[in-house]
């Protein structure tokens, strides 16, 4: 082994160590007391045999579909990173303008091989009453965020090819703090990219939501709805922003009166207990994390192709980046879940309403079919949250621990 | 031979441009019994053209005395039209003979394809869409309205196309005057052409698709110069992958465009400001401008299919297979700079109306090359009229150069203006 070998696989070794010392702390930035030891839950003290086979069988749909839909996805990404180069002939718009015709190809392609897929997800939801939009609206309804998605490609080509002409194969040293940057910003202003809200007018959950926010060390937090019933009937609400623009999204479907006040009380107590905890800075750390290696990744892979800088490595790069997220896809479901339980925690702490807790989570199930205990592929690969079953087992280790309303 | 050339509809312009000032104030009053005899005639030629269906459906040709009856009528609505848009000067006869200073020749019928009689009027669409865009008013103009979910929708199109734009413009011009300004009457008779292939078409006197390459007719007399001239020499051939992501591809190039275009109105203020105290625009302005109209026109030929690749995001020369040739500064008269906004009006008007006409074009030319992988020549050549007369309006409207915009499609005269790469 030469020195200069040796050297990169020593240096190399350094960088992993690093990476995992910083995810560590990062994981242990946010947590649930170890103590806690979440409670057996015996899904049938919570739901009926219909409830969980309904909910089974719905997302069972929703899992093939998937699977189906990212094999499609990598046969045909593969296929245009070998191919795809041709179309730069289609273009009279010099190096990085071809780059950009050819990610914006990529990502319309994406596009097509996903739509039979989405369509029959949206026939699906549609079938349980979960989606409202027809698919003619779906289909054109969508096209707005679709042209986005194609700016945002070629900004990010822009920045990379860009930064790989003037730094050649060093690129993602700067590119991937570039993004990380970028995800900054984005993050900051996405509050005001939102349609279809309007303040909060419920004068008693706002009087909660107030309170909340002090006891969980928060300044007065903007609490916002969001009309989103003419498209789903699926309850969510999100904690977006960062510093001055924190705010909580809460979707009408929340306040449509399936949900008790209480309930709604946890869901607004778990969004404050992101913002308390710098969730959304911490996932741009996570981000970061990622961000740099994958760059790094990408950069080594599309050196046969002239490396970034040259348009025909454009392809094989949407290609390579598809193929890492789907190998990070595991890990970034637990960073997400480990989040989520903190934040069901805090909610827990600020409401000390276990029972209004585990009804929520219950409802979760009766009205929005997830699946209480998930196969464990797909709790490992997809749940972004913890299952129905840790969320119930957790409001009940929190009730012996505690005590707590029985109410 | 041009594929023009092989038409079965020919459209035959042998007009003077001369006016009589009277007879065009009082034009629409005079056309009156014509308006009425051609719906009543009209009535008719849809009745003799749904029996024409049916017989050459089963024959494979059209019986000659209804062929003769509604080749009467087309030529007859083609004279009313020339007369009431300005494209000829005298009063038609009501019998649809030939003879008429912008005359339609259809030779004698000839065997159909069955499966394109059967289907013709699915078929017509497309060609009735641009004619509607193209000429405008009845008879080819529709409206629909309908309801879709919770929320509703309309549209309506027709009214005023491209030749009735032009023809209410020549109106004013023809008065001060007394003859028809030479681009407007070739415009018009494009025009015509295509509406009268159009008819034939509908009431299948040909199977031959209507042409919607505006080469013809040729003008009688030469085309006036312009220094602003467009080159088209792109591969008809296309990617449809390209092509069915056609508009999100060119979002870069709109929002670049916007930003630049944002630049483009201080310097438009700058150029004006400079031509009218110094009588010619200042070399940077002109050349920063240049390059951001010579960008536009890039994108939008992209973006209507008129050109294939993706275009470059500096407009400069050389860089793009439909180019526009700029003149470089030049001396302008200081009045005509001072009042630029409000002299380019009718040819704002004019270009809005062309405008639509590549709207649709491009839209159609969308579907024909998903299907087919190929540009269909004659609309792209629609196509680069059309950017042409952009061109030549922004480069008017811009100060780039003193020359009004000539509104003829190109013609064998005014070749010059419009280069074929072939």
């Amino acid at each position: 082994m030469s020195a200069r070998r040796a050297g990169r696989l020593a240096a190399l070794a350094l960088a992993a160590a690093a990476w995992i010392a910083l995810a560590l702390l990062l994981w242990r930035s946010s947590r649930v007391p170890s103590s806690l030891r979440l409670a057996p839950v015996r899904l049938h003290d919570f739901f009926t045999p219909h409830q969980l086979a309904r909910a089974r069988a719905f997302e069972r749909f929703g899992r093939i579909d998937w699977l189906l839909s990212e094999l499609a996805l990598l046969g045909a990404l593969a296929v245009y990173a070998r191919r795809g180069p041709r179309f730069a002939r289609e273009s009279a718009a010099g190096r990085i303008g071809t780059g950009l015709l050819l990610g914006m190809l990529g990502l319309g392609i994406v596009w097509l091989v996903q739509l039979p897929f989405d369509l029959a997800g949206l026939w699906w939801d549609r079938r349980h009453g979960i989606a409202h939009s027809s698919y003619w609206e779906w289909i054109f309804g969508n096209w707005l965020g679709l042209g986005g998605s194609f700016l945002f490609v070629c900004l990010a080509l822009v920045i990379v090819m860009g930064l790989a002409r003037v730094l050649g194969a060093r690129w993602w040293l700067v590119g991937g703090p570039a993004f990380v940057a970028l995800a900054a910003l984005f993050t900051f202003v996405s509050p005001y990219l939102m349609t279809g809200v309007h303040p909060l007018r419920d004068p008693a959950l706002l009087a909660d939501a107030r309170r909340f926010a002090r006891e969980q060390g928060l300044p007065p937090v903007r609490i916002v709805v969001q009309d989103v019933h003419a498209e789903t009937s699926a309850p969510n609400a999100e904690a977006v922003g960062l510093g001055p623009t924190r705010r909580v999204i809460l979707w009408d479907t929340l306040l449509d009166g399936r949900f008790g006040p209480r309930e709604v009380r946890v869901v607004v107590a778990h969004e404050l207990g992101h913002l308390s905890r710098d969730h959304l800075v911490e996932g741009l750390a996570w981000f970061a994390l990622f961000a740099v290696p994958g760059a790094w990744v990408i950069a080594r892979a599309t050196r046969r192709r002239g490396g970034m800088a040259e348009p025909a490595a454009v392809p094989l790069g949407l290609f390579v980046l598809v193929v890492l997220q789907l190998l990070a896809l595991p890990l970034q479901a637990a960073i997400s879940r480990h989040i989520e339980a903190e934040a069901d925690w805090v909610a827990l702490q600020t409401t000390r309403d276990p029972t209004a807790a585990t009804g929520l989570f219950r409802r979760f199930t009766t009205v929005a079919l997830a699946q209480p205990d998930p196969p464990g592929w797909s709790y490992l690969l997809l749940a972004d949250h913890p299952t129905i079953e840790q969320r119930i087992g957790m409001a009940e280790a929190w009730r012996r621990l505690h005590g707590g309303s029985t109410k | 031979m041009n594929a023009m050339d092989e038409h079965p509809v020919r459209v035959t312009v042998t007009d003077d441009l001369e006016r009589n000032r009277w007879t065009v104030f009082f034009r629409l009053l005079l056309a009156i019994p014509h308006f009425v005899w051609l719906a009543l005639w009209g009535v008719a030629a849809f009745v003799a053209a749904f029996v024409n269906w049916l017989v050459t459906l089963v024959d494979g040709r059209s019986p000659e005395p209804l062929f003769d009856f509604l080749a009467a009528y087309v030529r007859y609505a083609t004279h009313v039209y020339a007369y009431v848009l300005f494209a000829a000067n005298p009063y038609p006869g009501f019998k649809g003979e030939p003879g008429y200073p912008v005359d339609v020749e259809l030779g004698r019928p000839q065997p159909q394809n069955r499966w394109k009689t059967g289907f013709r009027i699915v078929l017509a669409l497309p060609a009735l869409a641009l004619t509607d865009a193209l000429v405008g008013g009845a008879p080819s103009s529709w409206s629909a309205q309908g309801r879709s979910g919770g929320g509703s929708f309309s549209y309506t199109t027709s009214g005023a196309g491209v030749a009735f734009t032009v023809a209410c413009l020549a109106w004013f011009a023809i008065l001060a005057r007394g003859r028809m300004p030479q681009g407007f009457r070739d415009l018009v008779a494009y025009c015509l052409r295509f509406a009268a292939q159009t008819w034939a078409y509908v009431f299948i006197l040909t199977d031959r698709y209507p042409e919607a390459d505006p080469a013809l007719p040729r003008a009688v007399e030469p085309a006036p110069a312009n220094p602003v001239r467009l080159a088209l020499e792109d591969d008809p051939r296309r990617s449809r992958l390209t092509v069915f992501f056609r508009l999100l591809l060119a979002l870069p190039h709109l929002v670049w465009l916007a930003l630049w275009g944002i630049a483009a109105i201080f310097a438009l203020i700058g150029i004006w400001v400079g031509t009218v105290v110094k009588g010619r625009p200042p070399a940077g302005l002109h050349r920063f401008l240049s390059s951001f109209l010579r960008y536009a026109i890039h994108v939008y030929a992209f973006l209507c299919l008129v050109g294939g690749p993706f275009p470059a995001f500096g407009g400069r020369p050389g860089t793009y297979p439909v180019e526009i040739e700029l003149p470089p500064p030049g001396p302008q008269g200081r009045w005509g700079a001072f009042f630029r906004l409000v002299l380019a009006v009718p040819a704002l008007a004019v270009n809005g109306a062309l405008g639509i006409a590549l709207l649709v074009s491009a839209v159609l030319s969308w579907f024909a090359s998903l299907v087919t992988g190929r540009e269909p020549l004659g609309l792209q050549r629609l196509g680069a009229f059309a950017l042409r007369y952009e061109a030549q309006t922004s480069a008017y409207l811009y100060l780039l150069t003193a020359r009004y915009p000539y509104s003829g499609p190109w013609t064998q005269a005014a070749d010059e203006q419009l280069m074929l790469g072939e």
